[in-house]
């Protein structure tokens, strides 16, 4: 590039202006409809009461109308409990699986590959089909299953103790496999010398799995613990199309509750009251997410 | 044959398709005047577009300047105001009472009242019903073109397998209750089953309270007052949670909403339900029912006040289209929806065509014109009635005796909506304090309205 | 990144177990248990279901709901199927989930390809800001868009309303700061020398772009791509809502609300003919697939 002592109109097309201009072109575009002009609204909305032909200010009323809503606090207890079950079961399954496979000499690749299987059938199929299966009645799927190990049959989503836990399975089934694919990789970049080490130490297996690949793993973990608080966070699928946040509200989760706001009052939306809960959810997020950038940079970095 | 009416199903969709993307770029290039009318829920069965076009090639022979195009529609409140602004909402449309208040009022339906004037059948309406599309003024707004009463729905096969005699179905709800615990002890399906999600519960919950004598709701526009807490309700729950919990006759799926439970219905697992008793049509049309196991009865009445929940809906037309159209629109409603009640030609034409596709004909209704007219327009049709009338005799011979009651008018499914987590605790939850429940509804609901 | 972004090989030099561990007769004992485990374990988990499913779609509905686990006890239906494709226009679902995972796909490598060669290749003045604004979406959580966007699409600048239209569902696809960055790095680990030999034997944006730049991308191509349609064929609660006409739905959209009016032989033969196209597409492409998986942890956010 030369130094250009003046830009004129003229320069400026001549150095590729409006070729590069054509290029900026689609990304600016689309970004600016759909993305920033949106996440502008979103704010202003929120501050506003619309009927989709006039809007008026309502400053803050929407947030404290949502804020004193009973349903809140059981959606935001129930976002939590989802989310912790989640943790629970659905978050260490994956590590280790993808250490057991990494381990395997042969079949691997079809290790992976039935792993990887649940997360290519569409959400909307997976949860459709796993409704069925988990029909109450003695000759439901998982109760027929239950019924040969002597068990007697489960409720499932016909009952306040036992819905959540069996939203929480299928999702966990939904995601293992991705998963299970990021562990993977990742314990391929585990150094063998640091094995080779610890071995010339005299480090049983279970020491060098403790002291050798989780430290290892100790980075992507914790990524893949915040990107699945962030999933948990914003779960809607499956209340919506399992039980409609029933029985008696007991899955009925935040995202759900935007939705009602705007798209299921009886007439019309809420849309103010829908995007200002949709803020305060968002600012929760953008935090957590801020640091799982900042740790991506410097993992990456490294 | 049936693949025969699926290509034109398919054929009439793809012309609706094509016709509705150039009503957008452009008017009409025939001259005529287009008109976009509702036709059936996504999912209606070919036959049902058959008699629809035939219906159709009828009105326009009549009205050679109009044409009709059939869009597939349901009524769904929350995207309403949607589709209205985004102008995918059919020209000519229906809407139920519940709403027909609110949406007028909001000035999203057309006046329509000079037009029913001119027609001259407006003080042939029932008036209780009339009253239901008109705002302070005494404006029209709408055709009531249908109106049904609560009916106990149930399957005489199961009643069959149980012992029990399908002429002879429940009158009281301990018959209900016994009948129930009858069917699933003998065949293991839901005796008695009851909807819960969707706004479905709160509707259910209002129809048994009234049946038990309560109300949910007293006052007039403008000054609502929540009652939820009432002797009829907790006795309606009270069946429930007796059904659910001692008997356990109720089946194991507890959430259902008006499609599911139709659904779980015609498939032979539920051996009574309670819904609108013009869903004949629909269990037949969208569902597969078999008619032959199909039963109705009056729900059973008990305590002082109590009285049969009513609704309905009415023909609207869009406050969007233009004078042209508007005119069409009503040419439409009078010939598609309201001539069959008042002119004995109209009535067999229209039977005729929907028996000729097998639809249902004779799905018993309440009036929205007066009884006489609507007793005489049942002889009209006699010949052609082809639901199974003897099946459904408990209806025609109890449903005149009863008093119906409408829906309660403020908020009311966000009313329903609360009441859907009431009927979902009692049926879920075996140690439910109906009590409580009912208090913190109340005071919710109470909430709601004073908005 | 760039560590990262060459596909993750299947075999490393060595694990947690060495040569002389996996002689010892326990450890021995214990991989070979660990086969078992993971073979059954994830055939059950992994494969069991679509299997179901795939005999179920041939079952007739009493057979289904009375004996779930029995293997076609009173023979097969093959009707449900055609039943499934015609009766319940699968077909025509079938035809608009690939409309718009085509359409998503083009959108998204359109925007994604000729915005990374704007900011890491063209860079002109206004390339930080730009790089800015556009990274500054990945910390806003797509939850917060829904109403606005939703809006957009009901009532847009242009005037009239892009609902039951597909650019409703394209374009917002497209708007994904995640695929830009991916490509943005990757033209980034390019050689700058072979632009500047193609820029002194004249070469213009344009031809720098679609015969250099794009065939050096074809691995991030790959992997974008796998992002979008498989983003696309995922998602339901958008289409859902912009997409209000049946007639223009894909199947993620139909499925649950025809879910009530069919019989359940029928509707099961839906639900497995719906799981074809993702299948086919993991069995072609399924080292493009597990790399992209490997890849992007970071997709969801």
């Amino acid at each position: 590039m030369t130094r250009t002592p003046k830009r004129t109109p003229a320069t400026w097309l001549r150095g590729g202006g409006l070729s590069t201009l054509v290029f900026a072109l689609p990304m600016v575009l689309v970004f600016a409809v759909f993305s920033w002009s949106p996440i502008v609204q979103s704010f202003v909305m929120s501050l506003q009461k619309t009927n989709l032909i006039t809007s008026e200010w309502v400053g803050l009323d929407n947030f404290v109308r949502v804020l004193s809503d009973p349903l809140l606090g059981t959606a935001v207890v129930n976002t939590l409990y989802f989310a912790a079950l989640a943790l629970v079961f659905g978050f260490p399954l994956p590590i280790l699986l993808a250490v057991l496979m990494s381990e395997v000499r042969r079949g691997k690749g079809v290790y992976s590959a039935l792993a990887y299987l649940p997360v290519i059938i569409p959400p909307v199929v997976a949860v459709l089909l796993w409704k069925f299966f988990y029909d109450a009645s003695p000759t439901g799927v998982f109760n027929s299953v239950l019924g040969w190990a002597g068990i007697p049959p489960q409720p499932w989503l016909q009952a306040q103790a036992t819905a959540m836990p069996s939203l929480v399975l299928e999702a966990t089934w939904a995601a293992a496999g991705g998963s299970i694919i990021i562990y993977l990789a990742a314990l391929l970049s585990v150094p063998p010398e640091l094995y080779d080490a610890a071995e010339v130490d005299g480090a049983s297996i279970w020491h060098k799995i403790w002291h050798v690949t989780l430290p290892q793993l100790r980075g992507v973990i914790f990524i893949m613990l915040i990107l699945q608080v962030l999933a948990t966070a914003q779960v809607f699928l499956e209340p919506f199309l399992f039980t409609g946040g029933g029985p008696n509200n007991a899955t009925v989760t935040v995202l759900l509750l935007i939705y009602r706001y705007a798209f299921q009052n009886s007439l019309g939306g809420n849309y103010g009251e829908a995007t200002a809960l949709s803020v305060l959810l968002a600012i929760v997020l953008a935090l957590l997410s801020f640091v799982y950038f900042k740790l991506t940079d410097k993992w990456s970095a490294s | 044959m049936k693949s025969r009416s699926k290509a034109l199903a398919a054929s009439l969709a793809a012309v609706g398709l094509v016709a509705s993307l150039a009503a957008c770029s452009a008017g009409s290039s025939s001259g005529k005047t287009e008109l976009r009318v509702a036709t059936f829920p996504p999912g209606a069965d070919a036959a049902a577009y058959e008699a629809f076009a035939a219906q159709e090639e009828q009105f326009e022979k009549a009205n050679p300047d109009i044409d009709i195009i059939g869009v597939e529609y349901e009524w769904e409140g929350p995207t309403f105001a949607v589709q209205l602004a985004g102008g995918s909402l059919p020209d000519v449309f229906t809407v139920p009472f519940t709403d027909s208040k609110t949406l007028l009022e909001n000035g999203q339906l057309m006046d329509v009242t000079a037009e029913v004037e001119e027609l001259g059948y407006a003080d042939k309406f029932n008036p209780i019903i009339l009253e239901q599309v008109q705002d302070a003024d005494g404006n029209i707004f709408g055709f009531p073109r249908q109106a049904y009463a609560m009916g106990l729905h149930y399957n005489r096969d199961l009643f069959e397998q149980a012992g029990l005699d399908p002429d002879a179905p429940p009158t009281t709800w301990d018959e209900v209750r016994e009948a129930a615990k009858a069917i699933s002890e003998a065949t293991g399906k839901a005796g008695f089953a009851q909807m819960s999600m969707n706004n479905t519960g709160g509707w259910q919950l209002t129809a048994a309270t009234i049946a038990h004598g309560g109300r949910t709701q007293e006052g007039t526009t403008g000054s609502y007052t929540s009652t939820i807490n009432n002797p009829g309700t907790v006795a309606a729950l009270e069946f429930l949670h007796d059904l659910r919990w001692e008997d356990n006759s109720m089946g194991s799926n507890f959430l259902l909403d008006w499609g599911t439970i139709n659904q779980e219905f015609a498939a032979g697992n539920i051996g009574m339900y309670t819904s609108g008793s013009d869903v004949y049509t629909a269990l037949v049309r969208d569902f597969s029912l078999d008619p032959a196991v199909y039963g109705l009865t009056v729900i059973p009445l008990e305590g002082d006040d109590a009285g049969v929940l009513g609704g309905g809906d009415i023909a609207v037309v869009s406050p969007t289209v233009s004078e042209a159209e508007k005119a069409a629109a009503v040419k439409w409603i009078d010939w598609y929806y309201m001539q069959k009640l008042l002119n004995k030609d109209a009535a067999v034409l229209d039977a005729q065509t929907l028996v000729d596709s097998g639809q249902a004909v004779g799905t018993p209704v309440l009036p929205v014109l007066d009884q006489e007219t609507y007793l005489e327009s049942r002889e009209w049709i006699a010949d052609l009635i082809n639901v199974p009338l003897d099946q459904m005799t408990g209806f025609f011979d109890g449903i005149f005796e009863q008093t119906p009651v409408g829906e309660p008018k403020g908020k009311t499914q966000e009313i329903y909506a609360l009441l859907d987590t009431v009927v979902q605790a009692v049926l879920t939850d075996q140690n439910a304090d109906i009590d409580a429940l009912l208090t913190k509804a109340d005071a919710d609901a109470q909430a709601l309205l004073d908005e | 990144m760039s560590r990262r972004t060459p596909a993750p090989e299947l075999e490393a030099d060595r694990g947690i177990l060495s040569a002389f561990d996996r002689r010892r007769g326990g450890v021995r004992i214990g991989m070979t248990a660990v086969h078992v485990v993971l073979a059954v374990g994830l055939v059950v988990a992994g494969l069991g279901p679509i299997l179901w499913l795939a005999k179920a779609a041939v079952t007739p509905t009493q057979d289904t709901i009375q004996q779930p686990l029995a293997l076609f006890p009173n023979g097969i239906d093959w009707a449900n199927l055609s039943q499934a494709w015609i009766d319940v226009q699968i077909d025509q679902y079938f035809l608009n989930t690939i409309v718009i995972a085509v359409g998503s796909w083009f959108m998204t490598l359109l925007v994604a390809t000729t915005g990374g060669y704007t900011l890491s290749v063209l860079k002109p003045r206004y390339w930080k800001v730009l790089n800015g604004a556009v990274l500054a979406t990945l910390f806003i959580p797509s939850v917060v868009l829904l109403v606005p966007l939703y809006l957009t699409v009901v009532r847009p600048v242009t005037g009239g309303s892009l609902l039951n239209n597909y650019f409703a569902v394209w374009l917002p696809a497209a708007a994904n700061a995640f695929t830009i960055l991916l490509v943005k790095r990757f033209f980034d680990s390019l050689p700058r020398e072979v632009f500047e030999a193609a820029r002194t034997d004249g070469a213009g944006p344009f031809r720098l772009f679609w015969s250099i730049v794009l065939p050096m991308s074809r691995p991030i191509l790959g992997v974008v791509s796998v992002f979008a349609i498989i983003a696309a064929l995922k998602d339901y609660l958008w289409p859902s809502l912009v997409l209000p006409d049946p007639r223009v739905q894909p199947l993620s959209v139909r499925l649950p609300a025809i879910q009530s009016q069919v019989e359940l032989d029928v509707f099961l033969a839906a639900l497995a003919i719906s799981t074809i196209i993702p299948i086919v597409l993991f069995l072609v492409f399924q080292r493009v697939f597990l790399r992209s998986a490997g890849l992007g942890g970071a997709v969801k956010g």
